[in-house]
């Protein structure tokens, strides 16, 4: 259903719904902005960028979390799971979509991941469609979208002095019950912003067949070329909000097991206990990261693993921008001979 | 600025003339506030070469990924230049085996001084000679004074001219003022401690332990940092306090008489965490109590890197 939100109404509402939730939205901190929980007097942030520097995965999957408890004499205590009720507001589609993705990691049928599970499901989402798409980012091309619902109990159209606002989900329903309905001219011009927005975006690069040349070209020197000035940090991975990988450890002076995010960029990422390491130059690390991305996740659950946020290259210490790099690997030769 | 035609010509020849293998330099970015690190291996691709404001890293990081016998031509500032001397000094490449090109620089633009102003969405960042900067951003044309661009290590630098290198290109610039430097140090040291550790937790505790700033840093070439140290373990592995702290104290601390207050590792942090506030304290101490500023040459040892057997602190022996 079609609501109108004006926007002189949005502070009411926010905090008609902190009654209910706690209610996440980007604020300024310091120097750029983050979801956060909305305080007495908040302010929100969205003119001042984009997406948050942040992805909002980090309030599903913090950077880093007790797991369990234990004490030096074998004793051990899980940390429980539950979660009270959470809206977040503002979050942007590619953020969004990034999350129903990671919801194929974390809640696989036999091993689903009861901390992720019980934070999805205690959590409402609101979205801001991007009336105007940002210069990195690049939804359109990798299969999401400036409205893309995926992820979203509503999402929000900005038209000026009002937002349209789509419910997609019964949750996302229960929270507009007080909104007027929207006119069929409402209506159709958010969807002519709409359809402009993603109109204004251009293809980044090609992804039919991408996949076959990244597989093909496995031991091409490309790689080399693509990974030379990478520093080999993880500021791509970090901020990039499909990136889930995590190292579980032992924090014995304090009797905590946490889970920390780790990403395929770190040396230790892939080192053995043997000291060999399958993966042990940027090279081959810059590798797994764009194929994880292009080709592995396709065949996990036949979707490009990248919703085209643009954080990866908005904030790499040395501009490698990875539009660049897989226009480069759809020049690639289609079959590699190898010697 | 330094004349890119003749910066290409001596890279290029260098190249043709066998003195060197690779020259490493910078190229245009996809992205207009990024230019990128480059790596030219024939005179052709130097074409590709650029130097402007905002190549933000510095080149020295890239050096230690070489084998020793490769021969190895670098544009250079006055930052990279020292970088690259310590490293001489710490072996981590012969001397011989390089050739420095070098450019006095008159600062790094830090790109999110131009964001904060323009908005995020920059078009194009052209450098005017009356040292202005033309932005040209979604939200509209912005001229901007390049001084108030700078990020904050090249603005109270005290080192602009390239020292040691084989050739320089471009004017030599007026030397910094060591009293600019020791103003930010004495500022941070005025604060009472209660302040001066809030400061550190705010900026500190913000970290998201990506070791942007660590690959960014020509120093930081161990093997197996101490972070990731298993056995002993020497600081908690995640984003707590404690961990972040002790990330971030340590790592200063082992850049004692060892960092040229470049500031590649503030302007790679995706989180922007100041941290040369604390290199630079000790960059003072080592000024005031030995002496001695790293990299001026190649062969004077750091003060932390000397040991003698009438050492008055005999456990270091």
């Amino acid at each position: 259903m079609n609501l109108i939100l004006k926007k002189d109404h949005l502070n009411h509402l926010l905090n008609a719904w902190r009654q209910e939730y706690e209610v996440y939205a980007p604020q300024s901190l310091q120097n750029f902005t983050h979801f956060l929980p909305l305080q007495d007097g908040f302010e929100l942030a969205f003119d001042k960028a984009h997406n948050t520097r942040i992805p909002p995965k980090a309030l599903f999957l913090p950077t880093s979390e007790a797991l369990l408890k234990f004490t030096r004499f074998g004793g051990y205590e899980e940390v429980p799971s539950e979660t009270a009720p959470r809206l977040i507001f503002g979050i942007r589609p590619c953020d969004a979509h990034a999350m129903t993705m990671l919801d194929t990691v974390f809640e696989q049928e036999r091993y689903t991941d009861p901390l992720w599970k019980a934070r999805r499901e205690a959590t409402v989402v609101v979205g801001l469609g991007c009336h105007e798409p940002c210069q990195t980012g690049f939804c359109t091309t990798v299969g999401s979208g400036p409205f893309n619902h995926a992820g979203l109990d509503a999402i929000l159209t900005d038209l000026g002095e009002i937002f349209l606002v789509e419910t997609l989900t019964e949750k996302g329903e229960h929270l507009f019950t007080q909104l007027e309905t929207a006119s069929e001219d409402q209506s159709m011009h958010a969807s002519e912003v709409q359809q402009a927005a993603a109109a204004s975006m251009p293809i980044a690069f090609e992804t039919e067949g991408l996949k076959q040349k990244l597989d093909q070209n496995f031991a091409s020197p490309y790689w080399e070329e693509v990974s030379r000035s990478c520093l080999g940090c993880g500021v791509c991975t970090f901020l990039c909000p499909t990136c889930f990988c995590f190292d579980i450890v032992d924090e014995a002076q304090r009797g905590e097991r946490v889970r920390n995010w780790d990403t395929c960029m770190f040396r230790t990422y892939s080192l053995e206990a043997s000291g060999h390491n399958p993966r042990p130059s940027r090279v081959e690390r810059t590798r797994q990261r764009l194929s994880h991305k292009y080709s592995y996740w396709l065949d996990q659950i036949n979707q490009i693993g990248c919703t085209g946020c643009g954080r990866c290259v908005r904030y790499c210490p040395v501009g490698l921008d990875i539009r660049a790099m897989l226009r480069k690997a759809h020049q690639l030769p289609s079959e590699v001979l190898h010697a | 600025m330094p004349d890119i035609n003749a910066l290409k010509a001596e890279a290029k020849r260098i190249l043709s003339e066998g003195m060197v293998d690779i020259v490493i330099g910078f190229k245009a970015g996809d992205t207009p506030l990024h230019p990128q690190p480059a790596f030219f291996k024939t005179p052709d691709e130097v074409d590709q070469l650029v130097y402007n404001a905002l190549c933000q890293n510095n080149l020295a990081t890239y050096l230690t990924r070489f084998p020793k016998t490769q021969k190895i031509g670098m544009v250079v500032r006055g930052c990279e230049s020292r970088s690259v001397n310590a490293l001489v000094f710490e072996g981590q490449h012969p001397r011989e085996g390089l050739y420095l090109i070098g450019v006095p620089c008159d600062g790094i633009i830090d790109w999110r001084k131009i964001v904060e102003q323009t908005g995020e969405e920059v078009f194009s960042v052209i450098e005017q000679s009356d040292n202005t900067v033309l932005v040209e951003a979604k939200s509209g044309f912005f001229t901007l004074e390049k001084e108030t661009l700078l990020h904050e290590s090249c603005a109270r630098c005290i080192h602009p001219n390239p020292i040691s290198a084989d050739v320089v290109i471009g004017e030599l610039l007026p030397e910094g003022d060591p009293a600019l430097a020791c103003e930010k140090v004495a500022a941070f040291a005025g604060l009472s401690m209660e302040e001066r550790h809030a400061w550190f937790r705010q900026e500190a505790e913000r970290c998201i332990r990506c070791y942007a700033c660590r690959e960014a840093c020509p120093m930081c070439y161990c093997e197996e940092c101490f972070v990731d140290h298993i056995s002993p373990r020497w600081t908690e592995s995640g984003t707590t306090p404690a961990g972040m702290q002790g990330w971030h104290i340590v790592r200063a601390f082992h850049q004692t008489g060892r960092c040229t207050s470049c500031g590649a590792c503030e302007r790679a942090c995706p989180m922007d965490i100041k941290m040369t506030y604390l290199t630079e304290k000790l960059n003072e101490d080592m000024r005031r109590k030995y002496n001695f500023e790293v990299g001026l040459d190649a062969t004077t040892a750091p003060p932390f890197s000397t040991v003698t057997l009438d050492d008055k602190s005999r456990f270091v022996i």
